[in-house]
């Protein structure tokens, strides 16, 4: 099946060009067309760099009829690579942070709809074994009924702007899968600049959900300064809790060469299981991981949470 | 590509574990046990029982040998004599001799040999000698290794306490993974403590203290234990210094899933079973892939440190080991 990477402004496309490349049966193309003239990190450059076929423009990927795209464009090109890629008939692989409103995502969805193609969001830890345990345990009713939810997706300060769009989106899909898609009814939040470099772009973010069949759900999205974890999110039941951390320290300790704490991850290589999975899709006509009705869902709560935060007041959202 | 054949010999927990595991590497498995168990256990995952160790290796490439550990040696050397290559649950031998004599007859017969020691799998002792191995610690300083584990049925046997009885098993994690990550052992102290002569009942407590130096300077601390209760079955910790920082770890930390304040029933996730990578990497060397990340240089040294500390134990006196070679 033919794959094209659509952009490499987003700092995972090497990663997906790298996964996609080694994989078999995969015949890759990248493009790049938007990249700044002579950035060695971007572009034909990094293509020849990673050894992988390169195309100058938008028209030449989709003339070569890509069965599937991963899109790691900047957010605000989402919809108009969607659209083509939906007219095309490429399934759809899109990585966060969304498109910047929740009207853009839903001409995301309808376009992908239109072009009877499979959307999904790259939230690698959706696709983990682990996790779907944890959606098992839950089912299977391991913690009872399910009533408050609390989780954090911290990261260092840096690429990705406020620390609410970037990082909450990552919580509320683990949330939207146990929850079987229940939409938030009211979204309350607060933010901070206090680490932040530029004005008016949040560094801390803290946002409380509730959803309509009555869960409550908190999360912090902010910056830190420690070392890079993954999403975590505690499922508190009548029973019991359970405790999912996409990223857990495996090893600690001191590292001299960088003056600063150790921490290797534990678990797997999430970003290999989603492109596997993602590929795998293709011939099953299954897959797994958050499709446009939940990117939706989650850009409607990431919107709400910023009027509110701007209002100081709980925000409803409607039907 | 053909099937992996393989004769596992034993019906025990860890043959168990091990049949498992070949499985899900995809091997075929014929099963022999001269407890009377090889059916059932055999029937339970879908392998063959056959009758006697000689149908076993007939034809087999390789041998899982999972008996007690006085029954290794001879396994062993009919497998090497029929070019069966061997897969051999821990310790290798009862003594550094056999040990000797076992890596000696693979080594003239050309026959891979690979024991199992199964923690150099588990993901946190990988990435310990990962981290190692690309120089990221530096040059190594002092380590501390600390292995604990409840046993949960009586022990059967016949060690004796001066052969290290109960505590070479526990003692082998600790020690195997000291020297994978520092090298050589030149010097070995030990203290054990406890009623660690075989046959001992279920839950025995006994203490294996261990003070290792390594022919590089660096230096480590094994404390190996049988604890009295299953709670936790199992602690690992480790604590490793160098000149590039520390690398720390302690099975206790929680990985991707924990339930807390409540009872998990059987909820649970683990990955994969360290076995399974295990097994998987030892089939693909046998099927002519790249060597697996422990060989037969490995089990004996392992041996060897395991003796050396029952010795100390037992004299009082610690233990020089000079660096040799398999002649």
């Amino acid at each position: 099946m033919k794959v094209a990477v659509l952009s490499f402004a987003h700092e995972r496309a090497e990663t997906y060009v790298r996964l996609l490349r080694d994989l078999p049966g995969v015949d890759l193309v990248t493009a790049d067309p938007d990249a700044p003239p002579g950035d060695p990190a971007r572009g034909r450059a990094l293509a020849d760099r990673l050894g992988v076929t390169y195309l100058d423009d938008w028209d030449e990927v989709f003339a070569s009829m890509p069965d599937a795209v991963v899109v790691t464009s900047e957010a605000d090109r989402h919809v108009e690579l969607i659209e083509r890629s939906g007219e095309a008939e490429a399934h759809v692989l899109c990585e966060y942070p969304l498109a910047t409103s929740a009207k853009d995502v839903k001409a995301i969805m309808d376009s992908c709809d239109m072009g009877g193609v499979r959307l999904r969001f790259a939230s690698p830890a959706y696709f983990s074994e682990a996790f779907a345990a944890v959606r098992r345990g839950i089912a299977e009713g391991v913690v009872g009924t399910l009533t408050t939810v609390h989780g954090s997706y911290t990261t260092r300060p840096g690429a990705g702007g406020g620390a609410l769009r970037a990082n909450l989106p990552y919580l509320l899909d683990l949330v939207d899968a146990v929850l079987g898609g229940d939409p938030a009814e009211q979204v309350y939040a607060q933010t901070n600049e206090a680490l932040s470099a530029e004005p008016g772009v949040e560094s801390a973010a803290v946002v409380a959900v509730r959803y309509r069949g009555g869960v409550v759900a908190s999360f912090d999205c902010s910056h830190s300064l420690a070392a890079d974890g993954g999403p975590a999110v505690t499922f508190v039941g009548d029973r019991a809790s359970v405790e999912y951390d996409a990223c857990p320290r495996l090893l600690g300790g001191f590292d001299a060469a960088t003056g600063d704490e150790r921490r290797e991850p534990g678990g797997v290589d999430l970003y290999s299981v989603m492109v596997k999975d993602f590929v795998a899709a293709f011939e099953t006509e299954q897959g797994n991981g958050p499709d446009g009705a939940a990117g939706l869902r989650a850009a409607r709560i990431v919107e709400a949470a910023y009027e509110s935060a701007r209002t100081g007041q709980p925000v409803h959202l409607g039907r | 590509m053909r099937q992996l054949e393989v004769a596992l010999i034993g019906a025990g927990l860890i043959a168990r574990l091990h049949l498992q595991a070949w499985i899900a590497a995809g091997a075929a498995v014929r099963v022999h046990s001269d407890d009377g168990r090889a059916a059932d256990l055999a029937r339970e995952f879908g392998a063959t029982a056959v009758g006697s160790l000689a149908e076993a290796l007939d034809g087999a490439d390789a041998v899982d040998i999972c008996t007690p550990t006085g029954s290794h040696h001879g396994i062993a050397l009919a497998a090497i004599a029929r070019g069966v290559g061997v897969v051999c649950e821990k310790p290798l031998a009862a003594t550094t001799a056999e040990a000797e004599e076992i890596v000696a007859a693979a080594e003239r017969a050309g026959v891979r040999l690979y024991p199992a020691h199964d923690v150099r799998f588990a993901p946190a002792f990988a990435r310990l000698h990962e981290l190692v191995a690309a120089g990221r610690l530096g040059a190594g300083s002092v380590a501390r290794f600390l292995v604990s584990a409840y046993h949960p049925r009586p022990w059967t046997g016949h060690a004796s306490a001066r052969s290290g009885g109960i505590l070479t098993d526990q003692m082998l994690h600790g020690v195997d993974l000291a020297y994978w990550i520092f090298g050589d052992v030149v010097r070995v102290h030990a203290y054990y403590q406890g009623e660690i002569a075989t046959p001992a009942p279920q839950g025995a407590v006994a203490a294996g203290t261990v003070v290792l130096t390594h022919a590089s300077g660096a230096l480590s601390q094994v404390v190996a234990r049988w604890t009295a209760t299953p709670k936790p079955p199992v602690r690992v910790a480790f604590h490793v210094s160098g000149t590039g920082g520390t690398v720390t770890y302690d099975s206790e930390w929680p990985q991707e899933v924990r339930v807390v304040d409540g009872e998990a029933g059987n909820f649970g996730y683990s990955g994969e079973l360290p076995f399974v990578s295990e097994m998987r990497e030892f089939a693909e060397a046998f099927a002519g892939g790249p060597e697996p990340r422990l060989g037969a240089r490995d089990a004996l040294a392992a041996v060897r440190i395991t003796q050396a500390a029952a010795e100390s134990a037992w004299t009082g006196r610690a233990v020089e080991l000079p660096i040799k070679e398999v002649s």
